[in-house]
């Protein structure tokens, strides 16, 4: 019984929110994360006494991979699915280039480059292919294909080695003390390569799969297609992460290790980073600063005079704890 | 006649060894309001995704306007005028209604256009869906359909979780279908709302379609029943009513006393008590309190005050575990709340089962085996579905729930809205299992939001108010009783 038998009901229509309410429930978790940065970077400048263009370039630069290989895992994981691939695809990407780029004049070089991404995106696109098709679950078959990966990056160069161009060095991550291409490449990709993908009907088809598949299906969404393209982006953003490994080392290093470890790293972005695992909601600016976050704490325990050591059990704790808080913010929310 | 606007022959699906549907024959005329009726379980929501594309038949054939279709996909059941509105809203959460819009090809402006239609024009659609009610989505999803402009138009149980106001729009547009000469096909277990506003209902009866006719003739309602039922209903009989007439009241100490209990603060606080073998049925408007009595009686929450007492004993659960050692049990509404939906029957049933084992080791499976064997039985759960609890029906669902307390033992049932949702097939078996486990001694509490209940299967009805028990009725008081109590006035002839 829901209602009086006779008495004329009139359901009332749902009180709209304001644009604020509106902004602080969509992106307000992106907005703590650069609080956050900001605090950080902020930290970090006064333990130093000269924060300059030289620093500014050692972080940005340093942490592009992983902010890439965040964006590659965000993409994915918001599609529904989760890769635990993408770092060993930066190490095999990192090897292709480093071989193929050694002495080679500037032309030669962006050409390379733009094939290893595009074999960073073919891959990409069979694994997905095989996880829709097969329907074996997207954890195991990546975790199977990061030891392909992994395996293949060794055949194409068996130790440290290969180099590549100079002027493509500084082309894509700048000199010691010039920190905008690093800065430039990073929101150029965001906003020439994300923002169209998210604003497009694919960019809503990707949410509305990782968000609720058969909702997304009975709208008249290709699932499996929409999954597969997801998996595509990641392999671009995971190839592109690669270029910018050789570029920043000037060289190829097979190790497997490397590759596991920025995996899970990424991973971690990504939670940080306000990209729900389940899939459907978060964007790619908010594991893009959740890197920078990462990214800075060890230098930081450094400048405290601890054991840099202790450095990841920070970072441990850090992410539970955010995590944490931001659970507990959304409580009041829920119980409305 | 005209021919058809849809027509189904003999359509059959199965899912593994589960057959949905047998062979079903279903005839839509053009400008027909024509309902599907049958239990739960019956195949319907079966029938209307084969015939919206969603899932693809077996084997029979589907024809619109007379030409056989294959229809795979739901944008091609679109193109061919079919437009659901489904039981579940097919909408993104995630993503902000006009999102969702886009997805699906439609224009804003248009959907618009349709909710002004139906009164609803003050909806945001840049709100994100999961932070809009369900009743609005129900709507939502009608005015997108709409858009499509469709020949038949499929409504899904729409009005399960429509408040009546909503529920008039959707009949307004029922209305206005029929006079445009299209067609609609409607689903719901309200026969009232069947009798009034459609031409033609076909019930299916374990996948196949048992009756054609008209369902506001004389009669309809009862005839619905015994198409939807079968043979086995011949006369739906009021067992509970006699057992309850058979029973003598025994002179002992009640088995649960509520006293004082505030569910908030500032409540006047609730009492009440049940004696083993009777029935207390809890009446209220919604937002009473009575989920939350529920589960502080269950020992899920705690009280803000006042004393449960159980066999005499005074009850302080901290956690459900400690309200079943002592015999309280509860069976929540949500269904899949209280099951293990990926596991099979029998260990759904046997879970509670564990909760009674005092030592360590392995599990006795052979005995363990016998009880649940013995529940099934004793529910008529319908087991093809045995590998997933969360493939049967919404009524063998329910039957679970109540089963699994069955083999584990238990003194005091709480039952909060056994019945909503399920068939009156299965309603009928559950009311009669209810006596059953009263007369056996149980001491049984039952929430119900259908007062038509009280009367059926209830000893006594308290009537819960702003989180009080304001006032002790006996079963034979009439809804209008009941109904008055539960606004808080005063019932003066009783």
């Amino acid at each position: 019984m829901t209602a009086t038998p006779q008495a004329e009901v009139h359901t009332p229509l749902p009180r709209p929110s304001s644009r604020l309410e509106r902004f602080g429930r969509r992106q307000g978790w992106v907005v703590g994360v650069a609080l956050l940065l900001a605090a950080l970077v902020l930290w970090r400048s006064s333990q130093i006494p000269a924060f300059g263009a030289f620093e500014v370039r050692g972080i940005v630069a340093g942490t592009m991979t992983l902010a890439l290989l965040a964006m590659a895992q965000s993409v994915i994981v918001i599609s529904g699915g989760i890769d635990l691939s993408v770092g060993a695809m930066m190490v095999l990407v990192n090897c292709i280039a480093a071989r193929l780029m050694l002495d080679q004049d500037l032309g030669t070089v962006v050409l390379v480059a733009v094939l290893v991404v595009v074999v960073a995106m073919v891959i990409s696109g069979l694994i997905g292919t095989v996880i829709v098709v097969s329907g074996v679950p997207d954890i195991v078959v990546t975790l199977a294909a990061s030891f392909a990966l992994a395996g293949l990056a060794l055949v194409v160069l068996d130790g440290p080695g290969g180099g590549t161009n100079l002027r493509f060095q500084e082309l894509l991550v700048g000199g010691f003390d010039q920190p905008w291409p690093a800065i430039l490449w990073l929101t150029g990709v965001l906003l020439v390569v994300w923002l169209p993908f998210k604003r497009s009907r694919l960019g809503v088809a990707t949410y509305a799969v990782g968000s609720d598949r058969a909702a997304a299906f009975l709208s008249g969404v290709r699932v499996g297609r929409t999954r597969v393209i997801a998996y595509v982006m990641g392999g671009f953003f995971s190839g592109l992460a690669g270029l910018v490994t050789t570029a920043f080392t000037g060289s190829g290093e097979p190790r497997a290790s490397i590759g596991a470890t920025a995996t899970l790293t990424s991973v971690a972005a990504v939670v940080l980073g306000g990209v729900a695992l389940l899939g459907g909601s978060g964007t790619l600016l908010g594991p893009v600063l959740a890197a920078f976050c990462l990214a800075l704490i060890p230098p930081l325990m450094l400048g405290l005079g601890w054991d840099p050591n202790y450095a990841e059990v920070a970072r441990g704790i850090i992410i539970i704890v955010v995590v944490m808080i931001g659970g507990l913010l959304q409580i009041p929310r829920r119980s409305r | 006649m005209a021919q058809p606007l849809l027509q189904a022959t003999t359509v059959a699906k199965a899912f593994g060894p589960v057959v949905a549907l047998r062979a079903v024959d279903l005839s839509v005329a053009p400008g027909e309001v024509h309902a599907l009726l049958g239990a739960n379980g019956a195949g319907k929501s079966t029938l209307v995704k084969i015939l919206t594309g969603v899932l693809a038949n077996d084997s029979g054939t589907v024809a619109v306007n007379g030409e056989p279709v294959r229809l795979g996909s739901p944008t091609e059941a679109r193109a061919r005028g079919l437009a659901p509105v489904y039981q579940d809203p097919a909408l993104v959460r995630d993503l902000t209604v006009t999102q969702n819009l886009r997805l699906t090809g439609v224009d804003p402006a248009a959907v618009r256009r349709e909710l002004a239609a139906m009164d609803l024009d003050g909806l945001d659609l840049d709100e994100q869906v999961k932070d809009l009610p369900l009743p609005f989505l129900r709507m939502l999803d009608l005015a997108r359909a709409l858009v499509f402009d469709p020949q038949l138009l499929v409504l899904d149980e729409i009005t399960a979780a429509l408040p009546p106001d909503l529920s008039e729009r959707v009949f307004a547009i029922m209305g206005r279908w029929k006079q445009r000469n299209r067609s609609v096909l409607f689903i719901s277990h309200r026969l009232a709302e069947v009798r009034e506003h459609c031409d033609m209902c076909t019930v299916l009866r374990d996948g196949r379609n048992v009756a054609s006719f008209h369902p506001g003739q004389e009669g309809g309602e009862a005839q619905i029943v015994a198409a939807m039922l079968g043979e086995a209903s011949a006369g739906v009989r009021d067992v509970a009513r006699e057992r309850r007439a058979a029973r003598e009241r025994t002179e002992e100490a009640p088995r649960l006393v509520v006293r004082d209990l505030l569910i908030n603060r500032q409540d006047a606080g609730v009492s009440f008590e049940v004696s083993a073998g009777e029935v207390l049925g809890m009446a209220a408007l919604e937002g009473q309190g009575q989920d939350r009595l529920f589960e502080i009686l269950s020992g899920n929450v705690r009280a803000a005050g006042g004393e449960i007492l159980v066999d005499g004993q005074p009850l302080r659960a901290r956690h459900p575990c400690d309200a079943i050692r002592r015999g309280v049990v509860l069976v929540p509404s949500n269904r899949l709340m209280a099951l293990l939906p990926q596991r099979p029957i029998r260990e759904n049933i046997a879970a509670p089962l564990f909760n009674r084992l005092r030592r360590w080791g392995p599990i006795n499976t052979g005995r363990e085996r016998r009880q649940v064997a013995d529940a099934v039985e004793r529910l008529s759960i319908d087991t093809r579905a045995a590998a997933q609890a969360r493939r049967l029906s919404g009524g063998n669902q329910q039957k679970l729930t109540i089963g699994r307390w069955l083999a584990a033992g238990f003194r005091t049932l709480l039952l909060f809205d056994p019945t909503r949702g399920i068939d009156v097939g299965t309603k009928h078996q559950i009311y009669d299992l209810v006596r059953e486990l009263a007369d056996a001694g149980a001491a049984i509490v039952l929430f119900t939001s259908e007062l038509r209940e009280i009367g059926l299967v209830c000893d006594r009805a308290a009537v819960l108010h702003n989180g009080a028990v304001v006032a002790e009725l006996p079963p034979t008081s009439s809804e209008t009783d009941l109904l008055t109590a539960a606004h808080g006035l005063e019932v003066t002839a009783v």
